[in-house]
């Protein structure tokens, strides 16, 4: 009965939070957990085929979201907190929404997006069947205070789970050193060819998680990704299960998954990965993939992830939460040889990290290159970014609070295209501002 | 002029955008028409000799890469301390703060120090994390930053850095924060320290001037208006008052 009162409780929320123009993609299951704190309990009992839960610092959203669209193709019915509310409240509310009003549902499959810190929490409340981990980046270090600490988590929640299957970034060592764990079953997914050029950025897991030493890398693709060996212990890239190759990134992104051919619509390099975890992940539920490419179609990235908008000019919108996702946004814009305005929003509210030190770690003076037009900072740390811009030498053409303006002024130059850049809070107020210059370039068109 | 930079394990200690403090003094150096240099020495680096070496910095690491810095600096440690003893410029943040005092006590082991600084570190049960203000005798403008430490460091006779106005500073209790002694300046201001303290890089610079250049009297100044905005951002924003 409690849990029928919650469910009711949560839907009632979700209503709400629409009427007054909300998203509600976890204040609903925050409320009803406190009628009913097992709500996210005994999902095993509603989901008749598999659990899988994605976690990682980065490309988790769009890795969960391509598993629920290709299991979707394949005609199963799947749950799955699309939004990214990926903390215990987010679960309850993604499950209360599936729900009837009796307080029923089912399900064949579950994908979940799962913060890291909080694996051990939710591991308590069911028992996932497949993991992936994406990769471990440098990430809202004051939430986490160290990778190291992020690590242990992980480790503490993996025990939990018995007979996992654990999907394993290969190219990462400090993804590979899970696939020792007891018992799990590790599958490894990696890129095994060279493919961009070997830049010097941030390494953070540049010495081995096992014995301390520094590693040695064949190559590598960015921040500690790539083939990696420790001379001293002899920890390394293990044989990878799923293999890319034939990698073209231009002008559409082509590849192969272990012989297979796939041909892409998405922009960025580390979309492969998302990609190749997904297909990691299907196998490893025993599903075919013969037709992977085929069940990719019908989806559709969430926003913020190199989403274009139509202004009369393309303005395309880039979210990135750290230093690595700011580096493979700024690579990805560097590709684009149009006249292009920036505009880089900064904010510092409790979902960004607290902490901008980070700043520091990213190469944003690369995005100053012949094609930039003009410069523009914005968010609540504008001075930050701005800081960082002048002691790289490059002085922003604007600085200003407001991204309407920022908006209105680069769609007044002569440039081709504008790319905006945001970390995570400036994303929705952004694309709101983004959506209302949209409506207004199509009623000026009719 | 010119002056030499080291920056000590960069490989190792980068934990939160150091490079920022090593970017900011050689661009406020270049502004004002004095050359320089910065040099790395990393984990690959045998050779240890500060004999041209005007400005030390070292950073911040994990504990684990903090445990294989320290093997390592104490090999030089007689090195480090005769450069402090003779006046030489040493910037130290977080780990690298640490590292000067004499030992930095874990849960299971205790981690040797190189002793520069009559300081220990205890590991505390919580984390000190967030914005953090100082007021410092030795320049006028409030010192800003973000701390994020598990220590608590105690640090004896010596004198603070600064006086905490928002935050919680050494060991979260006594109000003081950092430690300044002859021309060391360490603290737990994390990452890019400088850049938003525009007058407390100038004092570190200006004090290595003046060791290498006896003739030297004061820098240029320069133009840090957006400097001194980003540092005023702070402390009105967490309203301090002294």
């Amino acid at each position: 009965m409690r849990k029928l009162l919650a469910v009711w409780l949560g839907k009632a929320l979700t209503i709400a939070g629409k009427l007054i123009g909300k998203k509600s993609s976890s204040s609903p299951g925050e409320y009803a957990m406190k009628i009913c704190p097992d709500i996210v309990k005994g999902l095993n009992k509603h989901i008749k085929k598999g659990i899988i839960v994605t976690c990682g610092t980065n490309g988790k959203t769009t890795t969960n979201n391509l598993l629920c669209s290709a299991l979707e193709a394949k005609g199963y019915k799947v749950l799955c907190n699309r939004l990214g509310a990926n903390m215990l409240n987010g679960i309850a509310t993604t499950i209360i929404q599936a729900s009837d009003i009796f307080g029923r549902f089912s399900a064949d499959y579950a994908c979940l997006e799962v913060d890291e810190a909080y694996t051990p929490i939710i591991f308590d409340h069911f028992k996932p069947d497949v993991m992936v981990i994406t990769n471990l980046f440098r990430d809202q270090l004051d939430r986490y205070g160290e990778i190291d600490i992020t690590t242990s988590i992980i480790k503490r929640a993996i025990a939990k789970a018995p007979n996992l299957k654990i999907i394993l970034n290969g190219d990462d060592p400090l993804c590979v050193q899970f696939g020792k764990e007891k018992n799990v079953t590790p599958y490894y997914y990696g890129i095994s060819e060279k493919v961009l050029p070997q830049l010097d950025d941030t390494k953070e897991g540049r010495f081995c998680p096992v014995c301390g030493e520094e590693q040695k890398y064949r190559f590598y693709h960015y921040s500690q990704l790539g083939d990696f060996y420790c001379p001293h212990c002899g920890f390394k890239r293990p044989k990878i299960d799923f293999e890319v190759k034939n990698v073209v990134l231009q002008p559409k992104m082509k590849f192969t998954i272990n012989g297979q051919p796939m041909e892409i619509n998405y922009k960025g390099f580390y979309n492969i990965y998302n990609l190749v975890a997904v297909y990691g992940a299907m196998t490893a539920l025993g599903e075919s993939t013969g037709d992977f490419a085929a069940l990719l179609t019908g989806y559709k990235p969430q926003i913020g992830r190199m989403q274009e908008f139509d202004l009369g000019k393309p303005v395309i919108l880039s979210l990135s939460k750290n230093p690595a996702g700011f580096n493979q946004a700024i690579a990805t814009v560097n590709t684009d040889k149009r006249l292009k305005d920036v505009i880089i929003a900064i904010n510092d509210k409790a979902n960004d990290g607290r902490d901008v030190s980070w700043l520091w770690d990213v190469d944003f003076d690369k995005i100053a290159d012949e094609n930039m037009n003009t410069l523009t900072t914005t968010g609540i740390r504008v001075w930050d970014i701005s800081l960082r811009f002048k002691y790289a030498g490059i002085n922003p053409d604007h600085m200003t609070s407001s991204m309407h303006e920022a908006v209105e002024r680069c769609l007044g130059t002569g440039s081709e295209v504008v790319y905006v850049l945001v970390n995570y809070t400036a994303l929705y107020p952004t694309e709101a501002v983004l959506n209302d210059f949209q409506k207004k370039t199509g009623r000026d068109k009719q | 002029m010119k002056i030499k930079i080291l920056h000590l394990y960069p490989d190792l200690l980068n934990l939160y955008g150091d490079k920022g403090n090593i970017e900011c003094m050689r661009m406020r150096l270049e502004w004002r028409g004095i050359d320089a240099e910065v040099v790395k020495y990393t984990c690959e680096d045998t050779g240890f000799d500060l004999s041209d070496i005007d400005i030390v910095f070292v950073g911040g690491g994990s504990d684990r890469e903090q445990k294989i810095v320290c093997h390592r600096l104490l090999e030089h440690k007689k090195e480090l301390r005769d450069y402090v003893e003779a006046g030489g410029a040493l910037a130290a943040v977080c780990g690298g703060y640490q590292l000067l005092g004499k030992y930095y006590k874990l849960e299971d082991e205790t981690i040797e120090g190189l002793d520069i600084l009559d300081i220990y570190t205890e590991q505390g049960k919580k984390r000190l994390i967030g914005n953090i203000v100082l007021k410092s005798e030795f320049i006028d403008q409030p010192i800003v930053g973000f701390e994020n430490h598990g220590g608590r460091t105690y640090i004896g006779k010596h004198m603070p850095l600064g006086k905490v106005l928002y935050g919680y500073g050494n060991d979260e209790k006594s109000g003081a924060e950092g430690v300044i002694y002859k021309n060391v300046i360490a603290t737990y201001l994390h990452g890019p320290l400088f850049p938003k303290n525009p007058e407390l890089c100038d004092y570190l610079l200006s004090a290595a001037l003046k060791r290498k250049y006896p003739s030297f009297t004061k820098l240029a100044p320069l133009d840090d208006e957006l400097e001194n905005t980003a540092n005023k951002y702070i402390t009105e924003r967490f309203k301090v008052s002294e």
